[in-house]
């Protein structure tokens, strides 16, 4: 049942739960966004793969794709593969009439209903060289529905020696509950601009140095109560001592809107590092998820 | 405002004795120290270990560039909101005023995520109120002070009446009392330009840096004179010229549409960037011995 017409680069999930089981009343996407929800044995957990066609972004795509969740429905949404964001389409050139959209852009607007849950466990973010990137997210929470909303980025194609080399990274995560704000958090990873700069260029390398992939996690809500307690408990059981090098990963744990929510951040000098940490801190999400969607997020 | 008079604030508020709390604050240097990021960072590299004195500037720089980003809007903001009130203050209630004060404190709130800066950010932003209060008040002193002349005018009057409400307000547990939005309201209330305001709070953020630096022992007193002299005053004017126009944004409009921004190319809100010195200011409590509160 899409509705008769969508913009380009625009995609729609409404997910319902009726007697049966779970039940997709929208699900529709146009170029360049596809959206596939593949079966899976629970009845009361669905997912939506987010995808571009080509595997990637360009610069001046457009994506905007608005969720519901009703009924006290689970959805999952992931990627497959790190959504990498290019600054112009492969093979095209750059001529003088060419009005490409310098800044590429991903919008989700994600409505959460009351004993309804969310899971955005995608890929990383992964911004090749000179590509400029801004990433809108808001949710609306109600007070007893619960979310863990993954975000993360790369340094680059590691493998052709881009290390923080892109242009602009710039996320923005809005979370409210019942009209209320509890977290703003704007990430603004920008190349600096060295005029009027008194000293050598410092690059976005250099500060973000020696770590290759950053990642926020905001968790709220009952469901996952488990999830923040263990990350909690973990958290306030580290001692540091002076070191004399920076460890191959660091994290933190921050709690948000009276201890109802947290906020995590991971560090790591390898994508793989932050990914197997974040499997192992949201292990208990499995009991929620199902093994089958768990490994499908995580491995 | 005149100029001179401007000028003797400025003196005032640069002093390293006010009592603002700022002297137990590190912004996350002490975790940043211990977490052994003074240490080359730069892979394969034979060259001799870095200098401490860099490494503090490598913190400064990427310490500034982030609060500047984050903070510098909710200064301006507020700031102006306190102006106009003062400006235009008849013997009304300040509400429209302090509605837009605690909306921007609320805002602040829910963009600092991570407890350690938003604990020592309250400290002292209720300690510059405090300050404004007992500090800067007018003194009694009736063998000295004519007591017929009027020396009291209706703008530092009405700045004594939001500050005071603001106060109660923050101990009521009503609103946070962040150290930017109490900055702005003492400048403005003080009288002075936002500009000015803004470039003074940056530049006690990068003084403060260097005295934590200092206390942590990891430079010397002389060496953080150079760098103040040398370093902090170029820094401070390329932040400024970054970050003095940005806004803190719309206020919360939970209905709004946000996407809006998506096809915005610039940035004009705040926002952080340095997600580093967020994770290291967070794990401050997790260090074995500390000397700061962050």
């Amino acid at each position: 049942m899409a509705p008769t017409k969508i913009e380009q680069g625009h995609g729609r999930i409404v997910l319902r739960n009726d007697a049966s089981g779970n039940v997709f009343s929208e699900l529709a996407a146009t170029y360049p966004l596809k959206l596939l929800a593949p079966r899976l044995p629970s009845q009361n957990v669905s997912i939506v793969y987010m995808l571009s066609y080509g595997g990637g972004l360009v610069g001046g795509d457009r994506i905007r794709l608005d969720v519901e969740v009703h009924d006290a429905a689970c959805l999952a949404i992931l990627s497959q593969g790190s959504t990498k964001v290019f600054k112009t389409r492969p093979g095209q050139r750059l001529s003088a009439n060419d009005h490409i959209h310098p800044v590429t852009a991903q919008s989700l607007n994600v409505r959460v209903a009351p004993a309804c849950a969310l899971f955005l466990l995608p890929d990383p973010v992964t911004c090749f060289r000179d590509a400029k990137y801004h990433q809108i997210q808001t949710f609306h929470l109600s007070k007893n529905s619960s979310a863990v909303l993954l975000d993360w980025v790369t340094s680059g194609r590691k493998s052709l020696g881009e290390e923080w080399v892109f242009s602009r990274y710039y996320s923005l995560i809005e979370v409210f509950v019942d009209n209320d704000r509890i977290a703003k958090d704007a990430m603004l990873l920008d190349e600096r601009n060295p005029d009027g700069s008194p000293f050598t260029h410092r690059s976005l390398a250099d500060s973000l140095a020696p770590y290759s992939c950053y990642a926020t996690v905001i968790i709220y809500g009952p469901l996952v109560r488990d999830v923040m307690q263990h990350l909690s408990a973990a958290y306030t059981a580290i001692t540091v001592f002076k070191q004399h090098a920076p460890p191959s990963l660091l994290w933190s744990f921050s709690p948000i809107c009276s201890g109802e929510g947290c906020i995590v951040r991971v560090a790591a000098k390898e994508t793989e590092y932050v990914k197997h940490w974040l499997g192992k801190a949201l292990w208990d999400l499995e009991k929620i998820l199902g093994i089958d969607v768990y490994r499908r997020a995580f491995s | 405002m005149d100029s001179d008079h401007e000028a003797y604030i400025l003196l005032l508020l640069s002093d390293s004795n006010l009592p603002t709390g700022s002297f137990v604050a590190s912004a996350g240097l002490e975790s940043y120290v211990t977490h052994g990021f003074f240490s080359d960072l730069s892979p394969a590299t034979l060259q001799s270990p870095p200098e401490k004195m860099d490494c503090t500037v490598n913190f400064l720089r990427d310490n500034l560039s982030t609060y500047a980003h984050s903070a510098l809007p909710f200064v301006l903001d507020t700031h102006r909101a306190v102006d106009q009130y003062l400006q235009h203050a008849d013997s009304d209630p300040a509400s429209p005023a302090m509605r837009r004060i605690l909306q921007l404190d609320e805002l602040y709130e829910s963009m600092t995520l991570n407890h350690i800066t938003r604990r020592a950010s309250k400290s002292q932003g209720v300690a510059l109120l405090t300050l404004f209060s007992k500090g800067f008040s007018q003194p009694r002193l009736s063998g000295h002070f004519d007591p017929s002349a009027d020396l009291i005018d209706s703008r530092a009057a009405n700045a004594s009446v939001l500050v005071d409400r603001l106060k109660l307000l923050i101990r009521k547990e009503e609103t946070h009392g962040h150290l930017p939005i109490c900055w702005g309201v003492l400048t403005a209330a003080l009288g002075l330009s936002s500009d000015r305001s803004q470039y003074l709070h940056l530049f006690l953020q990068a003084r403060s840096v260097l005295s934590s630096s200092v206390r942590l022992n990891t430079i010397g007193p002389y060496a953080a004179q150079q760098l103040l002299l040398h370093a902090v005053r170029p820094l401070v004017d390329y932040e400024m010229a970054q970050c003095k126009h940005l806004t803190a944004g719309l206020l919360p409009s939970p209905t709004g549409d946000e996407s809006e921004n998506a096809n915005d190319d610039e940035i004009r809100g705040p926002a952080m960037t340095w997600p580093l010195g967020e994770i290291l200011a967070a794990r401050h409590d997790l260090q074995h011995s500390r000397i700061f509160n962050s």
